[in-house]
């Protein structure tokens, strides 16, 4: 973990207020996206350019393609951001990146336009954790959500759940010991000939078969609270390959049921074992309309307040960096000036 | 006017602040390539030597390669990110023709390079002409072994500049019209570009921070493997 996430002194102190307006930068993947905030929940804009097609035909992001196209889209992303929130520099109070987890090259063009953004308007810069953004994506679209809640982060590159005490007070739950669940989505879209991203492919063929056709493995239901998708993955595989006649609809809704039912079981019995009022999805993962739907139902069942966010929302995006920078600057102060990034960077966790 | 000059297409990083006066400042750093952790306080350091306000500077000039493509695009998205925030022009200038400025007052066939890892080079050529050198070649990659049996069969007197050639010594050993330099000069430098640039701004050759990308030459490793499967 980078020095400077672990309290380092403040730069200086800027006065942290609901007018304060902060622009997020986020590149750590194949998104490049540049929001302007205000006071942390006000979202003046959120432009989000994705490259997924130019990855598609790799199945999979591919990290030297990726960093071209940030640092091609970066300026005009960043100028409509501005337009968009109908703001100037002059008006932007800090300046907020995400500094890792992601790919590093890709991370760099988002920082090093931040940094030189916040030189340049001379304006604090704060350093921001991606998975400590995604866990803030909730507060921008529903102000009564309030802590301590339990978050199930689930994307192509997380799969974790989170008590969330406080601001800034995580407590990891549990995590993937192998694939992320969103992983395990595109690999098993890949093998089925479906295409990339393979979380939109199965479950939109998914609608059209029976998810009880085949009886998948429930990784690790009894255990804990970690994941593992790797086994269930294999399973589809060993199964296509012993039943080629298999129908892919059928195959596509009882792996999508698998999943579904792992992530839903171990997300309320977080819930209870912290006590937390509230559940939260977030992730790209959380677009799933399987997912949505069951964790609504769970949490009805549960008496949890539980809180969805918007597709828009749950995908990576800037608003929720420019929110999390908000927090982040009003407790911690800038981050100077010499951060990098740092691909492996970890959830500060109590 | 005054030009802020930043370099990171090697393992160095540098940035120069300078005009109609020459470089005011200038800061370099060779180590360990943390070009995005050094790049944003040299700048700071470079203004503060320089006495010089960011809001003062009049154009941002870039070293848009060719080299290391990380440094490149930290270089890059850097300085036209500035240049964004305080609206002012840009103008990029290549690695290898920064080599050739600083031993243009050769009148031998002026080679450059600038290391391209996977065990070759990206070099140009360079003649003098009036006022300084102009590149005759394109920007080009190849093996040391391949940039050799070129210099040789010109049967040219050739000064041959720049890391990338450096790492190779042996390549150019038997090459009696070749010196190797191996002193000083081996890296692009930020002066160099803010005199350079220096010359484009008064002819009023700017370019504008959106169109400002780094020059590659390779394409990706994914994409190249996808046209051999394809057959492109
Ligand atoms: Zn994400």
């Amino acid at each position: 973990m980078n020095e400077h996430l672990t309290g380092a002194a403040p730069v200086d102190a800027p006065v942290v207020d609901e007018s304060t307006i902060v622009l997020g930068v986020e590149t750590s993947c194949d998104e490049t996206a540049v929001a302007c905030v205000r006071g942390g929940r006000d979202v003046l804009s959120s432009v989000v350019s994705s490259q997924v097609d130019l990855h598609a035909r790799y199945g999979g992001v591919v990290p030297e393609i990726a960093s071209r196209a940030h640092n091609e889209l970066i300026i005009p992303v960043m100028a409509r951001a501005l337009l968009e929130a109908g703001l100037d520099g002059e008006d932007v109070d800090a300046v907020a990146a995400t500094t890792g987890p992601g790919l590093i090259g890709a991370l760099l063009v988002g920082v090093s336009a931040a940094k030189a953004l916040a030189l340049a308007w001379d304006v604090p810069f704060v350093a921001v954790n991606h998975l400590e953004a995604h866990l803030y994506a909730g507060f921008l679209e529903d102000p009564d959500l309030q802590f301590p809640m339990v978050v199930l982060l689930v994307s192509g590159g997380h799969t974790l759940l989170v008590h969330v005490e406080d601001h800034g007070r995580y407590r990891l739950l549990g995590q993937t010991l192998d694939d992320a669940a969103g992983e395990a989505f595109d690999k098993v879209a890949r093998f089925l000939g479906l295409g990339y991203p393979g979380g939109p492919a199965i479950d939109s063929i998914a609608m059209s078969g029976d998810p009880e056709a085949i009886a998948f493995p429930r990784s690790m239901l009894g255990d804990g609270l970690d994941f593992s998708f790797s086994g269930l993955k294999t399973a589809v595989v060993n199964h296509v390959r012993a039943n080629p006649q298999v129908a892919t609809e059928d195959v596509a809704a009882s792996f999508q049921q698998a999943v579904v039912d792992v992530l839903v079981a171990k997300a309320r019995r977080a819930a209870e074992a912290t006590g937390a009022a509230a559940l939260a999805l977030g992730g790209g993962v959380a677009a799933n309309s399987l997912l949505r739907e069951q964790f609504l139902g769970a949490c009805a069942e549960d008496g949890l307040h539980a809180f969805l966010p918007s597709r828009e929302m749950c995908t990576d995006n800037a608003a929720m960096i420019a929110s999390t920078g908000w927090y982040r600057l009003r407790r911690d102060g800038a981050t100077p000036l010499d951060c990098g990034a740092d691909p492996n960077e970890r959830l500060a966790t109590t | 006017m005054l030009i802020l000059g930043i370099e990171t297409a090697t393992t160095q990083v540098g940035c120069a602040i300078g005009g109609h006066e020459g470089v005011l400042a200038s800061v370099h750093a060779a180590k360990g390539r943390r070009h995005a952790e050094y790049l944003v306080p040299s700048i700071e350091f470079a203004c503060e030597r320089a006495r010089v306000e960011l809001s003062e500077i009049g154009v941002v000039a870039v070293d848009v390669g060719p080299g290391l493509f990380t440094g490149l695009r930290v270089g890059v998205a850097t300085a036209k990110s500035l240049a964004f925030a305080l609206r002012v022009p840009m103008i990029g200038v290549s690695s290898l023709d920064l080599l050739a400025f600083r031993v243009r007052f050769s009148g031998r066939l002026i080679v450059t390079t600038v290391d391209a890892r996977r065990g070759e080079l990206y070099y140009a050529c360079y003649r003098q002409v009036p006022g300084g050198v102009q590149r005759i070649t394109d920007h080009l990659i190849g093996t040391p072994d391949d940039l050799a049996s070129e210099l040789l069969a010109s049967g040219e007197e050739v000064l041959l500049v720049g890391e990338g050639a450096q790492r190779y010594p042996e390549a150019f050993d038997g090459l009696a019209k070749v010196e190797l330099v191996d002193t000083g000069d081996s890296y692009p430098s930020a002066e160099a570009l803010v005199e350079l640039a220096h010359a484009s701004a008064l002819r009023e050759q700017f370019e504008r921070p959106d169109v400002i990308e780094p020059i590659y030459l390779r394409r990706p490793d994914a994409e190249i493997n996808w046209a051999i499967r394809d057959g492109r």
